[in-house]
Order: structure tokens, then sequence, then C-alpha cells
């Protein structure tokens, strides 16, 4: 391939003013990341007016760094308070979060940041030698592909629980009915509306996972504030240890391939993307009891994943012209304002802005592995807090991360109305986990499938007739019955081997 | 139409109460004791876009308010406030003071085709407000893929059975093809997609025949190739696509078009709206407006108060009175 | 054997009360419960058929679910423990969600600070237990930190009464 327009690319990167944007926009996300509530899409929508005298690479570059930036900083609120901002760090959020009880926050960011490091990295580079002849992979997932694809999604998210599997199936049944509410994907009739457009357009997932999580963790605790707190221990080092990185790697290696294919998909690709590195994870490991309680290959697997598929989701957009999620939607509002249309002759067009973005990401991303060390020390501290003055800091800034949104305040009633669901499921033994992915996934589904029979004529059999489709059933099969058959047999076979007379 | 929704009470029906009442008196929030109103505006605008950032209206917005601002003398402070296809920033700004410091985006669906799908007692009436300033008027495309058989719209109708993408239920593409298709007698099928953006990626993946969408959605797509346009549903060509016959043309009358416009609560002062109409019309010259029109393909709808008014309610009257004769559907159609 | 463990074991200091088996059965019936009202709902949507679902069709399925895994939950109720006893902290939790309600309905209304001040304060003051003095001053502090960073730092369109 010809070399130059990338090269070229490098010297619009590395212009001082680019430099500066760069580390501005990874500033900015970083700092958005961690404000619970306020994501990425509301803040580049927000700074679009400050973007309207830079010029076109100037602004994309900042504005991407805001994206990416936000999920190394969505990461330390998921850790630390259990707080995801965004569907792909609720995975992040289990066991990261259960090592920061444990006292291991400051390794759990560490081993996050890295991971996040090397995902992105690896996926830039695959993006810059590839993308143009991934752009077709886009293309090839149709409805019926989604639909599959979701129904997998919804089973691993069963992988996440570690409680009861009957309570985290309740949990996800939940989410997906809450899912539903809203106008209907294909007849606009009104579903648990309760005749308010306000939840005509459904519900966001910010408020969802802010509500389950973050202010039902908040009243949950508020309830015990009594009980003596298990101190915690000592935070660990941000750098990782030896031990966790021989841990980690492979783990890293598998989220970052997994979160680069998952992410050129729109729609979907990044939660799952997560979701299906956790569960890689858990399965391939040795003693997968581990994972809820801790395991710092369930931090290092999503959050390689989520920021492989954070940069690849560029792909559809810088190839195509299609917005894979709401935060490149806006970008794509950007890049309008400034004259430039993304769409399929971006690169022969404006190589500065498509090879300067592309190349700005892997300095963006050395810059906030730089500034994740320093801030994890810094943010780890913040456990130090006493909880009575930390929790009412933390719900007033989710609060005001809930109205941005889209400020509404009617989205703040229903946060606190979910954070009350949220403690109640603490109380009787759900995990919110199944509940906030399920939640996720359930619109996809539906929405995939509807559409998949109207295009069918109503033939279910073409699900297994389309090669891609086919494939991916074969997968959810495999994955669904054969492996826990399989296991369920060889466990048996071990119990009777080593333990036979007891029950 | 489905003639229960919106007037079902539940569990919810209280906690949704609370903000409505809520609602009603925040506009006063920023701001102290207005002076008179011929000073008008002493204080910064707020200008409701009720979609989400990011879209065309979103866009259309931005511009123009940037260039409005030097004009009125004030700044205009933009603010996103999405849901039901702009029903809801709306009905809030209807729900606020009448000081001209609040105006917003409309588009023509949410009166004209909205209430063929959404049986809504409390929907807003373009009576409820003052318009202020008419932006633009966008074409509805028809494309087909380019390795798509049909290369005329005489080809497409007399297909034996088609799938075509919309943007969603209530979208002015699904009505266009929902006429066209009910004209023609030909076999179709609706798969509505959860935005424009989608439905053009399965147009590009061959798992549809056809789209009808905006050509900010579909025209990177047709000048990449990628995508060939059969008919546009406006009155008259668009200036973007000369070669492409309407769909009247052809003989199918058909026209279905999507404009914007900005609004203002139908109580204002005759003085507040007029300096708030020389501020629009003076930004609609604005070089950079006009350029920004031009790269997103929209065309100008620059007209009177009154005009835009009748061109509103004609146009939804029309809908219903085709959909009504085509026999048709739209949303669920209980 | 599960029961020996949570009816008799006392439970170690710091682990919460298991709720027993009037709750375990609570945490099936209200699947149930919110399964069966949604099913019912559904049914006055049109149904239609698996292969050209109507509105209610995908809502009946996941409420159809919700109360089978309901029903499961009950089932296994004898044994399973996995819920925790509400205690007289429980009040706090009410009173924190009334705060939040009020926050959020007075936000739109009298502009953030007012209600986020209040809220900081009687957080701080009466679940926290701070002293009238960094109540005070946490409050103010903080109302104010987050002026700063959203509406001057960032620029968010919140509901506000000073104008800086």
């Amino acid at each position: 391939m010809d070399l130059s327009p990338v090269l070229t690319g490098f010297s619009v990167a590395f212009e001082p003013e680019n430099l500066l944007f760069c580390l501005l926009g990874v500033t900015i996300g970083m700092l958005i990341g961690v404000l619970p509530g306020l994501g990425p899409a509301a803040t580049i929508a927000i700074l679009l007016p400050i973007t309207y005298n830079l010029e076109p690479a100037a602004a994309v570059i900042m504005l991407a760094g805001i994206f990416y930036g936000a999920q190394y900083g969505g990461t330390i609120t998921s850790v630390l308070l259990k707080l995801p901002g965004e569907a792909s760090t609720v995975v992040t959020a289990i066991d990261g979060h259960a090592l920061a009880k444990r006292g291991e926050a400051g390794s759990a960011l560490g081993v996050a940041a890295l991971a996040s490091f090397i995902g992105g990295t690896a996926s830039i580079l695959l993006l810059s030698f590839i993308a143009p002849a991934l752009a077709g992979v886009a293309l090839a997932f149709g409805p019926a592909e989604y639909t599959v694809l979701a129904l997998i999604g919804i089973f691993l998210v069963g992988t996440l629980g570690s409680g009861s599997l009957v309570k985290s199936a309740a949990a996800a049944a939940a989410g997906l009915l809450l899912a539903t509410v809203g106008l209907d994907p294909l007849l606009g009739t009104p579903r648990f509306t309760f005749g308010t457009d306000q939840l005509a357009d459904g519900i966001d997932f910010v408020i969802v996972a802010m509500g389950l999580f973050g202010i039902g963790e908040i009243l949950y605790n508020l309830e015990h504030r009594d009980r003596p707190q298990s101190a915690v221990p000592a935070f660990g080092r941000a750098i990782p240890s030896r031990a966790q990185w021989l841990r980690s790697r492979l783990a890293i290696l598998r989220g970052s391939a997994v979160g680069f294919v998952l992410g050129i998909l729109p729609g979907g690709g990044a939660t799952m993307s997560s979701l299906v590195a956790y569960a890689v994870e858990k399965r391939s490991a040795k003693d997968p009891s581990r994972f809820g309680k801790g395991a710092i290959e369930g931090v290092a697997g999503p959050e390689s994943a989520n920021n492989a598929a954070a940069t690849s989701s560029f792909i559809p957009l810088l190839t195509l012209g299609i917005p894979a999620n709401a935060t490149m939607a806006v970008l794509f509002g950007a890049l309008m304002l400034q004259g430039i249309t993304p769409g399929p002759a971006l690169m022969t067009e404006h190589p500065d802005v498509f090879w300067g973005v592309v190349n700005s990401m892997y300095l963006g991303n050395l810059l906030l592995l730089a500034l994740s060390i320093p801030l994890i020390g810094v943010f780890v501290r913040m456990l130090k807090i006493r909880p009575g003055v930390l929790a009412p800091i933390t719900i007033v800034i989710t609060m005001l991360g809930v109205y941005s949104i889209r400020n509404n305040a009617f989205d703040m009633l229903l946060a606190v109305a979910l954070g009350l669901v949220g403690y109640a499921m603490r109380k009787l033994g759900f995990e919110p986990g199944p509940f906030v992915l399920a939640f996720v996934l359930g619109s996809l589904l539906e929405g995939s499938f509807r559409r998949s029979m109207r295009i069918f004529g109503g033939d279910v059999t073409e699900f297994v007739q389309r090669p891609l489709s086919a494939t991916l059933v074969g997968v959810l099969v495999l994955t669904v019955v054969v492996i826990p058959v399989l296991r369920a047999v060889r466990a048996r076979q071990i119990d009777r081997a080593t333990e036979p007379a007891e029950s | 139409m489905n003639p229960r929704p919106f007037t079902r009470r539940g569990l919810l029906a209280t906690t949704a109460a609370v903000p409505v009442a809520a609602l009603t008196a925040c506009n006063g929030v920023q701001g102290g004791a207005d002076a008179a109103e011929n000073d008008f505006p002493t204080r910064a605008v707020d200008f409701t876009v009720p979609f989400d950032a990011g879209g065309s209206s979103d866009l259309l917005s931005r511009a123009a308010c940037l260039a409005a601002e030097e004009p009125l003398g004030q700044s205009i402070a933009l603010t996103n406030k999405p849901g039901a296809n702009g029903a809801v920033g709306l009905k809030e700004l209807l729900s606020g003071d009448a000081d001209g410091y609040s105006i917003a985006l409309a588009v023509k669906s949410l009166f004209a085709i909205t209430p063929l799908v959404v049986d809504d007692p409390d929907a807003v009436s373009i009576d409820d407000f003052r318009i202020i300033a008419t932006l633009t008027n966008e074409a509805y495309v028809l494309v087909v893929h380019a390795d798509s058989p049909y290369q005329s719209l005489e080809d497409l109708v007399a297909a034996p059975s088609l799938n075509y993408g919309t943007a969603g239920v209530g979208t002015g593409g699904q009505l266009s093809l929902a006429l066209l298709f009910g004209l023609a007698g030909t076999e179709a099928t609706d798969v509505p997609f959860d935005g424009g953006a989608p439905a053009v990626t399965a147009l590009l993946g061959q798992e549809i025949d056809a789209v009808s969408g905006s050509l900010a959605e579909t025209m990177p797509q047709i000048e990449a190739g990628a995508l060939r346009p059969l008919t546009v549903f406006s009155e008259e060509r668009s200036p973007f696509l000369a070669d492409v016959p309407t769909a009247a043309e052809s003989g199918y009358e058909v026209v279905v078009d999507q404009r914007r416009f900005v609004v203002a609560p139908g109580e204002v002062s005759d003085t507040v709206a007029g300096a708030l109409v020389l501020a629009f019309e003076q930004a609609r010259q604005d070089p950079d407006y006009q350029a920004f029109l031009q790269d997103n393909f929209m065309d100008v709808w620059e007209v009177e108060d009154i005009e835009a008014r009748n061109h509103l309610s004609e146009a939804a009257q029309q809908y219903a009175q085709n959909v009504a004769d085509a026999g048709l559907t739209l949303g669920d159609g209980s | 054997m599960a029961e020996n463990e949570t009816e008799d074991a006392l439970p170690e200091p710091d682990a919460p009360a298991p709720g027993g088996r009037g709750l375990a059965a609570v945490a099936g019936a209200v699947p149930v419960v919110l399964g069966a009202a949604a099913a019912w709902l559904s049914l006055r949507l049109d149904i239609g058929t698996l292969t050209d679902p109507g509105p209610g069709l995908w809502p009946l399925i996941v409420s159809a679910l919700l109360v089978a895994t309901g029903i499961g939950i009950l089932v296994s109720a004898r044994r399973a423990g996995g819920t925790e006893a509400f205690t007289r902290g429980a009040i706090s939790v009410a009173a924190a969600a009334v705060a939040l309600f009020a926050y959020a309905s007075l936000f739109e209304v009298v502009g953030f600070e007012i209600p986020t001040l209040l809220l900081l304060a009687a957080w701080l003051r009466f679940l926290g237990r701070e002293s009238w003095l960094s109540t005070a001053l946490l409050s103010v502090g903080v109302t104010a930190a987050a002026y700063a960073l959203f509406i001057l730092g960032l620029g968010v369109p919140l509901p506000h009464l000073i104008v800086l």
C-alpha cells in the first residue's frame, strides 16, 4: 500500500496545535469519564461550538480524544464506586469493584489502564492497515445476524452472575422487560409508557446503569452505615505486579482481538465485546469460581476489549459514513459542520483528516496511559473519604450527569426510582449486572428479530440458510448447549471418580 | 390507529405528573425581571433543539443560531431536549414563559405525520406556536443499491415483491414509500429501522431492496456510487439531484418532504417576535449559513408565518387523505 | 443442610443478616407479580403471530419468562438463602429516596443551586452525621465546585439562578 498519506497523517498528528488538542481532548474525556452519568456523547455535543473555529483535523482529533479518553476515565468510577457510565464498562465493574473492596483498587486500575492501552493501540494498528478491507464486515451483518448475536449475548449474561442462576435469569428477564418501554420499534404503538411521551423513546441506558448500580449501591450502604465498616486495606500499587501481569497478559490479547472485531459492528458491538471477553476469560479459567469475587482477568479482558472496540467503532464512520453509536453520531455532526462528509470518499478526499485522526490515537492512548498512572493514585484516595461524605457528593454528581443526557429532570426521577429497584434487588439477592446488560441487548434482539421476520417474509429457517447467521447459530448452540452439557458430564465423571460414596 | 394509547394510567402516572408541574416555571430561572419589550433581547436567548445532538435538526439549529447571534445582538444558547419526534421539547417550550427568550426548532413531520401514527390527545398543534422563521425544505429520495437490477422507478414498482427500509415509524421516508407502493399496487414490506443510518447500512449490505431517506443520509453514498437514486418525493426536482425525476413526473402523485422552522410560544408579543423574525431573516442571508445548507443538501424554505402555517395544515390534511385513500395503516394500524 | 446454615448459624459480625424464608419467598413473588402485571398489559396490545409479531408479543414472552423465573425462585425458596433482612436502617433509605425525588422535582423550578445545597446539607448532617460546621463547609463547597465544573467549565446547560 501507499504509505505516504499515512506519513502525512503523522505529520498532521504531530503538529503542535494538534498535539495540544489531542491532550486537551483526552484530558477532558478522562475527566468526564470519571464523572458518573456525564457521557462522551453529551460532552462532545456541548463542546461542538468550540470546534467551529478549528481546523477539521484538530476538531476531530480533540473530539475523538474525548471519546476514547472517557473509556479510560469510566473504568475508574466503575472499579472504585461501582458506577459504570457506559454499557461496555458494566462488566468491568463486577470484578473490578470486588478487587477494590479487597484493597487491590490500585493494581486493578493499573491493569485496566494497561489493558486499555494495549487494546486501544492494537486496534489502531489493525485499523491503519486493514480498515478499508474491514468496512465490509459492518455490511455483512444484517438484522438476522444481529438477532443471533444479541441472543448469544443474552445467554452470556448468565455467565456474569456469581450467585443463583435462576435469580440471574429473573434479573435478565426484568431487564428485557424494561427495554420494551417506549414506542414499539416497528409499529409505533406505545408500550408501558403510561401516557407520557417522556417515555416514548424508551429509557436511556445510562439512567438504568446509574440507578441500579450507583444509586442502588449508595442506598444499600446507607441502610448499613452503622455496620462496622471493614477497613479498606492498603490500596496497592498502580503498577501491576509481575504475577498480575502474567495472569492478565493473555486475557488482554484475547480481549483486544474480540474487541476489535465486534467493535466494527454498528449498534451493540462494544457492549457485546466486553461481555464476550468476560465470558471467554471465565470459561477458559482453571477456576471460574474466582470470577465475580475479584479476578484480575475479569478486568483485563473486558477493558482491553472495550477500548479496542471504541477504536474500531471509528471504522464504519470513517470508511462508510455510518455512525456506530450515539457518540459517533455527534462526531459525524461535527464533521458535517466542518463541511466534511464522512463517507466512502473521506479517505481519498480528506486524507489529512482521516490519517491525522487515526494517527493521533496512538499518541492519545499513550497520553492516557501516562495520565492514568498518577491519576489512579489520586482517585484511589477517594476510598479513604468517609462514606457519609462521599455518598452525597457522588449522588449529586450522578444526578447532574443524568440530567445532562436529555436535559430533562424526569430522567432524574427515573434514576432515583431505579435506584430503589437496585436497592431492593440487592436486598433480595438479585444482581444488577444481568439486568443492565439484558436491558441493552433486549431492544437489539427484539428489533432485529422482527426486522428479520419482515425481510424473510416470516420464514424462520432463513436464519440457518444465510452463511453468516448460520455460523452464529452454530456458535450459539455450541456455547449454550454443547459446552455446558459436556461440562456437566465431565463434572459428574470427576465427582464419581473422587468422591464415590458421598452425595 | 390504536384507540387506546396515551389514555391508560398506571404505576408511573403519578411520577410522570411531577415533572410536568415542575416544568411550568422553569424558564424564569436564569435571569431576573425582564426589561421593557422594546429592548428585547437584553440577555441570551435559549434555543431548544428537540432532537439528539448530531442529527440534521441539531446541525441546522447550530448553523442558524450561529448566524442569528450577531443580528440579534445577544448570544443564543442551544440545548438538546430530545424525545417523541420533538414533542417533549416543544411541550416544554409551551409550558414556559412566552417572553421570546425561549424558542425552539420544529419539524413538519411532527405536525403532519406523527398524528397519523400516534393518537395522542395531548399532541402539540401548530396553532400553539408562532412561526419565527422557516428554514429548510428537505427532499426524500428513493435509493436502491448500485448492484440492484432496478434501474428506474418503473422497474422497482413492477417488482413481484420488495422489502423497503425506513428511518422508523412515522418518518417521511416511511410515508412516501407506503404511498408510492400503495398507488402502484406493489407488494412491498416495510422494515422500519432505528434511524436513517441503520437503514442505509442495511441497504448497502443488500438486506433490503430500497430506502427512502433524506439527502443528508443518502447523498454521500450516492456520490460514491454505492447507491442509485430512482426518484425524489418533492414537489419539484431537487437542486442537488437535478437528473432524478420526481415521483409525480412518473405518474405517482406522492409529495412528501421534511421542513424545519423556528418557533416561539404563540402568546409571544408582536414586538418581541418581530425582533426574532428580523434576526433570523438576516441569518438566512449569512454566507456561512448558506454554505452549510449547501454542504448538507438542504434546500431553502423561506416564507411568511401565515404561508408556512397554511402549508403545514394542508400537508397534514393531504397526508391523512392520501393514507385514507390508499387504505394504508402507518403504525400498528389497529 | 443449607437450612442449618441459614437458620441457626450466627452471622459473622460484619455480614448482613440473612432474610430467611419469608424474604426468599418475596424474592420469588415479586417477579411473578411483576411478570403477571406486564403480561396482562401486553395482552391488551396486539399480539400477532410469531412470524408477524404485534407489539404485544415480545413483552408477553419476556413477562412469561419473568413469571417462570419467579416460580423457579419460589420453588427453591425453601433452601435458598441469598436475601438480607431489612433493618431499621431502611428508614434512612426511604428518607434519602424522598429527598432525591424532591431534589429532582425542584431542580428545573428553582435552578440547581438551592436544591443541591439543601440535599447535600441534609444528607451530610442527618444521614452522614457530620458536624454542623463540616456540613456547612462541605455543602457550600461542593455546590460551588459543581457550579464551577459543570456550568463554567463544561458548559452543561443546567438550570441555574446565579449568572456569572
